[in-house]
């Protein structure tokens, strides 16, 4: 299998912070995958997939994406970067309230400078919301701002989707269906890596669950059944807690 | 209320740019504003202080040489005057000094003192022998005479030499820029320096009060027909005078005044887009202010103090300065006067002005933030700031359909994301450019009148002579050089005109004078003996329209005319008459012209032209290249109006970067997540530049026309204070490249207000922002 991500001792101090975020994280991610990011509040979970995403910069250690070393880029080459090769979905959508469904699906594409209306278009069918393609943001519910999100996610065909707690400000009938969607994705081939605490949700669709505590990875999981996945999964995590 | 002031103060530290751009602009207008007022209340003090100072005259006439002067001398009597000056003997002469020819009208005077037109002498002494001159102050300064120097009579054939032995302000005529100039010697000097048809006797009359000009025109009606006629050659009144001497400032402070107005109108929607905009950000925090016991009018309070703090500082500095600045042109007029210069201004004025600033300012701040005021508390903190519609949405399809980049295309949507807010910016940016306008167009305007007043273009010499070197001589020293092309002769005489105060100073021509450039406003040019041009005011007094036939009179001979044509001429305030010289031949075969406007072949040396033609009669002729250059009055509105269109535009470009930072911080969540899918800095910095162009554009488009009117309505306000209507010519002073490129320009300098926003939104830091969330 090909490494999509490779984290290589990648520390994460904030300014003005005693800790690091992250401290000597090294994973790899292989193209496929559906991971699955696991921790507490303030763990460093965002934090990875944030550097991961090219949003921010490492304190030191090296990140590759696809093969690109990402520190190698200028900020407009991880601009580029993002549009190109990453999907971003977010907890609270960040949908631009000014633009339609369909505007704000187009988004990425247009700033890369094609036109895909009649790929938005599929997504959105796709995704169970063609409907509301000409509605703005504020007229949509929760789960249908999130797959719209989803969808602009999407657009360019990224190689690798990231969803930072996708479900998070979603009830739990819409945040099922969203994981249902992220885990139909993977089954066409999509790379995933999704940030959760929830540990029932991590193991839902996820084979690969990194536990990430105090900003080091506690436990790297690979699952064989769901059943298994999930008890797996809760025993490392309230062992790491009770510490 | 210190809870308030507590706020107020720490939200004005954590927003300093936008305070300054309220300092700033309050700054600008409320300058603008004090010294407009601070003119319009102090120019009249310095000409009506000096008038009584030196018991100006209400009325001069001017009679003719052969008139019994002890029948002038009951002339007052005739009329009601309360005391009078004269009679005087007058000779026009020709003084020269180094290689400079200049006339004069020397008045045989023996004091300065008197019980009409008292000679205010600011340096030197009055003349006591002969061979001695005063000189106004205006024409010393004008020319570079000072004491000591010694001119040399040129008009009469023993070209006596004069010595200069003093300056005086003389509160009856206006200044060496504007108008012809008297001298003063002794009276016994006069019959050396006469020459024929040169002299005449002057008189001056002061009334118990100010006359009107109604009882003026009856004085001189009752003094024709006292006199044998023709006795009254001319005559000049005090409110004539008076305008000359505050024709500038008073152009000055309506300018002044229309922009001044303008300028707080534009900080006005600066101050309204500030306020809205901050109370649209600080939803939650105006919630959080309601929950922890801040009352309504308290919130509101806390919004507009954070404008009104800047502006009040504004206003300490902004007063003063407008009030330094306006000191200048006080000086200046009283300087002309004569008057010892105090610093002018009034305290009380000032405090009215800082508390009308100040109160508009709060209003404008107060308004926007009653909506912070009835906000509900819970409602205010769960929605953290305003929503926000689909404004801006048909304008981004349409821009999107014209295939613009993504970035361009969001930019343009989000210049009307809030429509109140674009609106006001608009306002800011169509003062702006609109004034920029008028800056670019009225000195344009000044120039094609001033041309045509000089001849810039039509004739490049000018030949005086005097009345000892015949008009025969002349034109034969003229037809001799091979680089005359052409030559108009220009003779003057006064006629009375029905229903017109003065005698009416006429211009007489020989040869092609329709190609002097004269500005042809209606009508048509005069092309045979009888007709005549004349500018508005003078067929307005004499209620004359193009067609009208009319009887004038001069030296009691009767003329038939009729108008042909309206011409332009500021000289006198727009009284003054143009024709054939051979108009007036016919009754005075005698009339014979004085001065020649020579048109040289293309390509001729105007310096050696004029050299050679000067060598010929050094003393009796003046040989000079048309002065084309422009008087200083015009000169110091040219640079107010420059000054102001600098004040309108910097506004206009606060107005700009007020909303865009605005609207960028309040963007900030939506930037954040454009970069996060991949918006490059550069685009974001394009987009932030779109918002700002597009504003700029719409704003600049509508200026055009709106510019082009204010344009139009001030060359007629300032056409129309010169006794004058505006040449057609002088409305359209700008190409069709201009308009187009003056919007342009709006853009680039907005795009260039754009850099610090845009910037800034650019170095959004995605993950900080988001995280803020």
């Amino acid at each position: 299998m090909i490494d999509l991500v490779r984290l290589t001792d990648v520390n994460k101090v904030y300014q003005g912070g005693i800790t690091g975020a992250l401290n000597g994280v090294s994973i790899s991610v292989e193209k496929g995958e559906f991971a699955a990011i696991m921790g507490p509040s303030g763990s460093g979970k965002s934090t990875m997939l944030n550097l991961i995403a090219g949003l921010d910069r490492p304190t030191s250690g090296t990140i590759t994406v696809g093969g690109t070393d990402l520190a190698k880029l200028s900020e407009g080459g991880l601009a580029r970067f993002r549009r190109d090769t990453i999907g971003f979905v977010f907890q609270f959508f960040y949908l631009l309230s000014n633009l339609t469904a369909l505007e704000n699906v187009l988004i990425p594409a247009q700033l890369k400078g094609g036109d895909a209306k009649a790929h938005a278009r599929d997504l959105l069918d796709k995704l169970g919301i063609k409907e509301v393609a000409d509605k703005y943001p504020a007229r949509l519910s929760g789960g249908q701002q999130q797959r719209v999100a989803i969808a602009r996610a999407l657009i360019n065909n990224p190689m690798l989707l990231l969803a930072d707690e996708p479900t998070g400000a979603l009830d739990t009938h819409s945040g099922d269906q969203v994981m249902e969607l992220l885990g139909g994705l993977h089954r066409d081939g999509q790379t995933i890596l999704l940030v959760t605490h929830d540990a029932k949700l991590a193991t839902r669709n996820a084979a690969r669950v990194l536990s990430v505590v105090d900003g080091r990875i506690v436990d790297d999981a690979r699952l064989e059944s769901p059943e298994r996945a999930a008890s797996e999964v809760i025993r490392v995590r309230s062992e790491e807690t009770s510490r | 209320m210190t809870a308030v002031i507590v706020k107020a103060l720490a939200d004005l530290r954590r927003r300093r740019l936008q305070a300054g751009v309220i300092f700033v602009t309050v700054l600008l207008s409320i300058a603008a504003g004090t010294m407009a007022v601070t003119l319009m209340s102090q120019t009249r003090d310095p000409y009506q202080a000096a008038f009584q100072a030196q018991k100006g005259a209400h009325l001069q006439v001017a009679y003719k040489a052969g008139t019994d002067p002890r029948l002038l001398s009951t002339t007052p009597a005739a009329i009601g005057a309360t005391a009078f000056g004269g009679p005087y003997p007058v000779s026009t002469i020709q003084f020269k000094f180094k290689e400079q020819k200049f006339f004069v009208d020397a008045v045989g005077r023996d004091n300065p003192l008197g019980d009409v037109e008292v000679l205010n002498i600011t340096s030197g002494r009055w003349a006591q022998a002969n061979d001695e001159i005063v000189l106004t102050r205006s024409f010393a300064d004008l020319h570079g005479i000072s004491i000591g120097d010694r001119v040399k009579v040129t008009s009469v054939a023993q070209t006596p030499l004069l010595s200069v032995v003093g300056e005086v302000v003389d509160i009856d005529e206006g200044s060496a820029d504007l108008s012809s100039q008297r001298a003063w010697v002794q009276a016994a000097a006069i019959p050396s320096l006469t020459s024929p048809d040169s002299s005449y006797y002057l008189m001056d009359y002061r009334f118990a009060a100010d006359p009107t000009r109604a009882q003026l025109q009856g004085y001189t009606d009752r003094l024709r027909a006292a006199l044998p006629a023709g006795s009254i050659t001319g005559s000049l009144n005090y409110i004539l005078i008076r305008n000359i001497f505050n024709i500038t400032n008073q152009i000055l402070t309506g300018v002044l005044s229309a922009f001044s107005i303008f300028a707080l109108a534009a900080t006005l929607a600066i101050v309204a887009t500030l306020v809205t905009g901050i109370v649209i950000s600080a939803y939650r925090e105006i919630g959080i202010m309601k929950a922890i016991g801040f009352m309504p009018a308290e919130v509101v309070g806390v919004f507009a103090l954070q404008i009104v703090i800047p502006a009040l500082a504004a206003c300490m500095l902004g007063i003063p300065l407008g009030t330094i600045v306006s000191q200048p042109l006080l000086a200046n007029s009283s300087h002309a006067l004569g008057l010892s210069y105090t610093p002018s201004f009034s305290i009380g004025m000032d405090l009215m002005i800082l508390a009308a600033g100040l109160l508009v300012v709060a209003i404008a701040a107060t308004l926007p933030a009653l909506r912070a005021g009835l906000l509900k508390p819970i409602a205010a903190i769960a929605k953290a700031s305003a929503p926000r519609g689909a404004g801006g949405r048909l304008l981004r399809t349409s821009a999107a359909r014209a295939h613009l980049p993504r970035p361009v295309v969001l930019g343009i949507g989000d210049a009307l994301a809030r429509p109140l807010r674009a609106v006001l910016t608009l306002v800011t940016v169509l003062l702006g450019v609109a004034t920029v306008v008028v800056a670019v167009g009225l000195p344009r305007s000044f120039l094609l009148i001033n041309n045509s007043a000089t001849g810039a273009g039509n004739y490049q010499v000018v030949v005086t002579r005097t009345s000892a070197y015949p008009d025969s001589e002349v034109m034969r020293v003229l037809k001799a050089q091979p680089e005359t092309a052409r030559v108009v002769a220009i003779g003057g005489q006064n006629i009375t005109v029905p229903g017109v105060l003065d005698p009416v100073n006429t211009r007489l021509y020989r040869g092609d004078s329709s190609r002097l450039g004269f500005l042809v406003i209606a009508g048509r040019w005069f092309s045979a003996p009888g007709e005549v041009l004349a500018p508005a005011a003078l067929l307005r007094d004499a209620h004359l329209k193009i067609g009208d036939s009319f009887t004038g009179s001069t030296d009691g001979q009767v003329l038939q005319l009729r108008v042909v044509g309206e011409t332009y001429d500021i000289n006198n305030f727009g009284h003054s008459l143009f024709m054939d010289l051979a108009t007036m031949a016919s009754t005075k075969p005698a009339i014979e012209p004085y001065m020649y406007d020579v048109t040289l072949a293309s390509g001729a040396d105007v310096a050696a032209y004029v050299h050679r033609v000067a060598a010929v009669q050094p003393d009796l002729i003046d040989v000079h290249a048309s002065d084309t250059s422009i008087i200083t009055p015009v000169q110091i509105i040219d640079l107010v109006l420059l000054v102001i269109a600098g004040v309108l535009a910097l506004i206009g470009i606060g107005g700009v970067f007020n909303t865009l930072l605005l609207n960028t911080r309040e963007r900030i969540r939506d930037t954040a997540t454009l970069k996060a899918l991949g918006m490059s800095p550069r685009q974001v910095m394009a987009m932030v530049t779109a918002s700002a162009a597009f504003l700029a554009l719409i704003g600049g488009v509508v200026a055009m026309p709106v510019g082009l009117y204010l344009h139009h309505v001030l060359n007629d306000v300032i056409s129309n204070s010169a006794g004058n209507d505006t040449p057609p010519a002088a409305y359209a002073v700008f190409n069709a490249y201009e308009l187009v490129l003056i919007p342009l320009l709006a853009v680039a300098v907005a795009s260039v207000a754009a850099l610090v926003p845009g910037r800034w939104a650019a170095r959004t830091n995605v993950v900080e922002v988001l995280h803020a969330e």
